[in-house]
């Protein structure tokens, strides 16, 4: 990780740290390394990944609708909204 | 902000005689009062529903004291991240608002969602109990998702006895919760639903007869740790309870659980709070031009470090190039953590104690005490120091802490490793006086 | 001069007929007023948990199952994140690493007879909200109402060669949809839409040219000339050098003709996916998925045949039919209940279609249950309700429809308590028949006198005076027995 990836993966996230804080963060990313290669020592080769910790299958729900939620409820707490809509800067397509 | 803010909105109706408050902490969703997720992204934002154990714990009758103060998206070490600030106790120390409203007697609980050991930590430092139960147990709908693979609901109380009232009113199964176990499961960690378990028999409702104790992670403790340790060893020997130490090859999974977990804990955590950028609700950015101006100003203003850092490196890990030796090696070692576990309460059961069950002994952090000077030194002792709350939240075995050490036993022991605990607290109750 | 040859493969967006949405339980209904189907989670507010809609999982099997995919019996959801406004938790939900079906084919027609155009993978996901750009306010509003409603996505090996072979997979992929009843497929409605992957090499040359990929069309023609100009583009580009390809995602601007390059800033990311910890797999079992291979529909070509060899349709009448799932139901429950076959199809192809014109609305839209209409034709034939008062309920079929009301189970008595229903009192008949002739002796005699024709403004009058309700044979008869009295 130098400072040309960190500013892309700042960018990803919509983040823009300071250059003080970017130096901690290359020191963090560069530590990290040694907890990968600590990682890539434990054989894994014949052990399945394990996504859910207590695995169940086909949890799923019933095509039933339910009542609506109030849209001046869900709108009350937006910076900018107009007509029902949540509106942001023009967002060329 | 200011240091100490225990409560970040307080209910006005003050303790009754006699009864039992309850203190919710701030990744907990109420409609009455504000839910901030200990950041300031979040201040002041109200949810148009309520978390299912809010709606549980109103319904058995009990009172809400208020929102408790946690450090932010409640990941860190010890509080330290909050928005609203840290907490200092009188001594000093560095301590949790949870642990600090207990001390005082402010609440009788605080049910909040464990993400990374901070209030297992933090009883552990003020001799309080901590539960996080067996995964799926408890609903977490309605708690703001951080990481969902292995976080769970907790409670903390100052005996264990509370704890378990509290969780017989949590425990239980929910619909809108596809982690959340069948109803027969989730009722194992109630005290009728272990008694009956017990009258049939199973497993799970075995009294705990041998502890495994965590060697490789108690070495890397500091003396007083160690001390205590040897100290809970000595109690539970001399009350018939077998000890033998865990496997080597257990003490070197234990090992880089945390670095497992610190991945799979950042990409979720990365991946949750992607969706606060300034335009639905939350904090957003005075001035801004563009979407992509609103949303990297609103972020990067709102986000303490620690949270930029988990946001950034939880990125990294799932990147083309990395997935597979970090996102997919954390889940395949995963999987290792928890066969090593299944092996360890195997084998002691199978080593003279046919009728009991095995839990693995260890501490909860490293050190007795810590100062806010030892987190500004190193931010990243969450990354470091989990490693002793790291293998329960991995795989999401439950995990008490009591008497200052940690007990993690096998699915469905909760009620169990509370029975167990009551030897430690009571020994070590005489002490803390 | 070089030959070229054109490379498309087609990534298809089909909006799932489901009545809720995909991971909460919102009404599926993107038409409605503005962020009035949304939820905490559908505008990315905490705390709500994804539980997966068990009819998406049925009809992503189904879509598998009829562009004879493999099934993958255990099926999972992913996460991909990236920001943009429409989507509130900056992230999809989608299916990544086992999709529900993979490795199919669906055959078109084409000049050189049948094609097999493969099929790489179907996946489920949520579609995102919608955007719309206010010119007044240069702002951009969001909706919400479409976020997380359920999407399949189809995605095609790169084997069309034409816009004329897309479209013929396009229509297939569209007739296929529909008569499972997965998808109304409505590209005019957003409900179906395609991203168009082409490329452009020398013919016979087995390596593939620079991609360009215009994303979300929303028209069949627009489809065919983006492709036609795209394709032309690219030549241009090869031959004269003057503007150099890039693999880039290109709008099309419908109006001016004209593909443009896109600002794009999510295509250049990397989309971090990784499985969702919150939904368990999906799981199939033999019982499930036999249940689903049961309810498949018959295809449309094998109820055309079946119509004309077996039921007797002339070619005409089997092919309208059998171009909509919904005409094919109500014909076949018409004859459930005893309709004749020809004059079902008559019903549905004449009068049906004539208030479905009217109304604006396609053959898929068809309200009418096969039984109703049956029932109908029965009515008429047995002369109890005149074939004017069929065609008169037939429209009030329509009309309760779009009011979103219940199509009654029985037509006898809707039609008696419409009051449409002929009186088979033949006295009161005769009353009229003699009121009628008193009053109108002149051409009473004019009949007599052997003025057939004058059999006519008598009739009328009758009919008048019945306000129609009567069996016309029975009156016919009554009326020329009293006149030769």
């Amino acid at each position: 990780m130098d400072r040309d990836a960190l500013l892309g993966l700042e960018s990803l996230n919509q983040l823009a740290l300071t250059p003080e804080e970017q130096d901690e963060m290359l020191a963090f990313f560069a530590a990290r390394e040694a907890d990968w290669e600590s990682l890539a020592q434990v054989d894994t080769a014949n052990v399945e990944r394990m996504v859910h910790v207590r695995p169940m299958v086909n949890v799923l729900r019933e095509d039933v609708p339910s009542q609506p939620f109030s849209r001046e409820d869900l709108l009350a707490q937006a910076p900018e909204s107009m007509d029902g809509y949540w509106q942001v800067p023009r967002v060329l397509q | 902000m200011s240091e100490n803010t225990l409560f970040i909105t307080e209910n006005s109706c003050k303790k009754t005689e006699g009864g039992f408050d309850i203190g919710l902490d701030d990744l907990v969703l109420t409609q009455d009062a504000a839910t901030s997720a200990g950041s300031k992204m979040l201040a002041g934002f109200k949810s148009l529903f309520e978390a299912r154990i809010v709606e549980r714990l109103r319904e058995a009758g009990y009172d809400i004291a208020g929102k408790v103060n946690i450090g932010e998206f409640g990941f860190d070490f010890l509080g330290e991240s909050s928005y609203f600030g840290p907490v200092i106790d009188a001594d000093g120390h560095l301590v949790t608002a949870t642990a600090k409203l207990l001390g005082d007697s402010s609440v009788d609980a605080v049910v909040g969602l464990d993400v990374n050991g901070a209030q297992a930590r933090a009883a552990s430092l003020s001799g309080q109990v901590h539960l996080k139960p067996t995964y799926g147990c408890v609903s977490r709908f309605g708690t703001v998702a951080i990481a969902c693979s292995g976080e769970t609901v907790d409670i903390t109380a100052r005996s264990t006895k509370d704890v378990q009232q509290v969780l017989d009113v949590l425990a239980g199964h929910d619909d809108a919760d596809g982690t959340s176990l069948p109803a027969s499961e989730c009722a194992r960690l109630t005290t009728a639903g272990f008694a009956e378990a017990v009258g049939a028999g199973e497993a799970f409702a075995a009294p705990i007869t041998h502890v495994k104790v965590a060697r490789g992670l108690m070495n890397s403790a500091d003396a007083d740790t160690k001390q205590l340790m040897e100290a809970a060893i000595q109690t539970l020997s001399s009350e018939g309870i077998g000890v033998t130490d865990t496997a080597s090859e257990t003490d070197d999974l234990f090992a880089v659980a945390n670095l497992a977990w610190n991945i799979l804990m950042c990409a979720e955590l990365c991946n949750n709070v992607n969706r606060f950028e300034g335009m639905k609700y939350g904090y957003h950015t005075e001035k801004y031009q563009t979407i992509d101006e609103l949303y990297t100003k609103s972020r990067t203003e709102a986000f303490g470090y620690l949270t930029k850092v988990a946001i950034l490196y939880g990125s990294e890990v799932l990147a083309t190039g990395n997935y597979e030796r970090c996102y997919d090696k954390a889940l395949r070692i995963r999987r290792l953590v928890s066969e090593a576990f299944a092996s360890e309460f195997a084998q002691g059961a199978s080593a003279g104690n046919a009728a009991g069950q095995t839990a693995i002994l260890l501490p909860a952090c490293a050190k007795r005490a810590y100062s806010l000077a030892d987190v500004e030194a190193n931010p990243y002792l969450a990354f470091e120091e989990n490693r002793f709350t790291a293998p329960a939240a991995i795989t999401g075995l439950p995990a008490l802490t009591a008497g200052g050490v940690q007990l993690v036993g096998p699915a469905f022991s909760d009620v169990a490793l509370l029975r167990l605990a009551d030897i430690l607290t009571a020994d070590c109750a005489g002490k803390e006086a | 001069m070089t030959a070229y040859e054109t490379v498309i493969g087609l990534e298809v967006h089909v909006e799932l007929a489901t009545k809720s949405k995909i991971f909460c339980s919102c009404t599926n209904g993107s038409d409605a007023e503005p962020n009035t189907h949304v939820c905490p989670a559908c505008c990315g507010m905490p705390g709500m948990l994804p539980v997966a809609n068990r009819q998406v999982i049925n009809l992503g099997m189904t879509a598998g199952m009829m562009l004879n995919c493999h099934i993958n019996r255990t099926t999972t959801f992913d996460k991909k994140s990236y920001y943009y406004p429409d989507l509130p938790a900056s992230y999809q939900t989608t299916q990544w690493f086992a999709p529900i079906a993979v490795n199919g084919y669906v055959t078109i027609q084409t000049e050189d007879g049948p094609k097999d155009i493969r099929v790489k993978q179907i996946h489920m996901e949520e579609d995102a909200g919608k955007l719309v750009h206010d010119n007044w306010s240069y702002t951009t509003l969001v909706d919400f109402n479409r976020t997380s409603v359920p999407l399949i996505e189809i995605v095609s090996q790169p084997d069309l060669r034409s816009a004329d072979e897309v479209v013929a997979y396009l229509e297939r992929l569209r007739s296929l949809l529909r008569f499972a009843k997965v998808s109304g497929a409505r590209m005019e409605k957003g409900t179906m839409r395609a991203d168009v992957n082409l490329s452009v090499r020398p013919a016979g040359s087995d390596v593939l040219g620079v991609r360009t990929e215009m994303k979300n069309m929303a028209s069949i023609a627009a489809i065919r000339r983006a492709i036609e100009y795209e394709t032309a583009r690219h030549i241009d580009a090869i031959e004269n050098g003057i503007e150099e390809l890039v693999q880039e995602t290109r709008g099309w601007d419908d109006d001016a003709g004209k593909s443009f390059a896109m600002r794009n800033k999510e295509t250049a990311g990397d989309y971090r996916y990784f499985p969702d910890p919150n939904i368990m797999p999906v799981v199939i079992d033999d019982e499930w998925y036999d249940r689903i291979r049961e309810s498949l529909p018959e295809l449309p070509e094998v109820k055309l045949e079946r119509y004309v060899a077996q039921v007797g349709l002339s070619d005409y009448d089997a092919g309208i039919l059998a171009q909509s799932r919904a005409f094919c139901d109500c014909f076949e429950g018409a004859m459930a209940v005893g309709a004749a076959p020809k004059e079902a199809a008559n019903w549905i192809i004449t009068n049906c279609t004539g208030i479905l014109n009217k109304r604006g609305l396609t053959s898929e839209d068809l309200p009418v249950p096969g039984k109703a209409l049956g029932q109908l034709i029965g009515l008429v034939n047995d002369g109890k309700v005149s074939s004017a008062n069929g065609k008169r309920l037939l429209e009030t079929l329509f009309d309760l429809d779009s009011r979103g009301e219940d199509i009654p189970e029985d037509m006898v008595a809707f039609a008696e308590a419409e009051g449409l229903v002929n009186s088979s009192d033949t006295g009161a008949l005769e009353a009229v028949v003699a009121a009628v002739i008193a009053a109108d002796p002149e051409t009473a005699q004019a009949y007599r006198d052997g003025r057939e024709k004058a059999l006519n403004p008598l009739f009328g009058a009758c009919m008048k005076q019945l306000k129609g309700k009567c069996d016309t044979q029975v009156l016919r008869s009554l009326l020329i027995a009293e006149l030769s009295k």
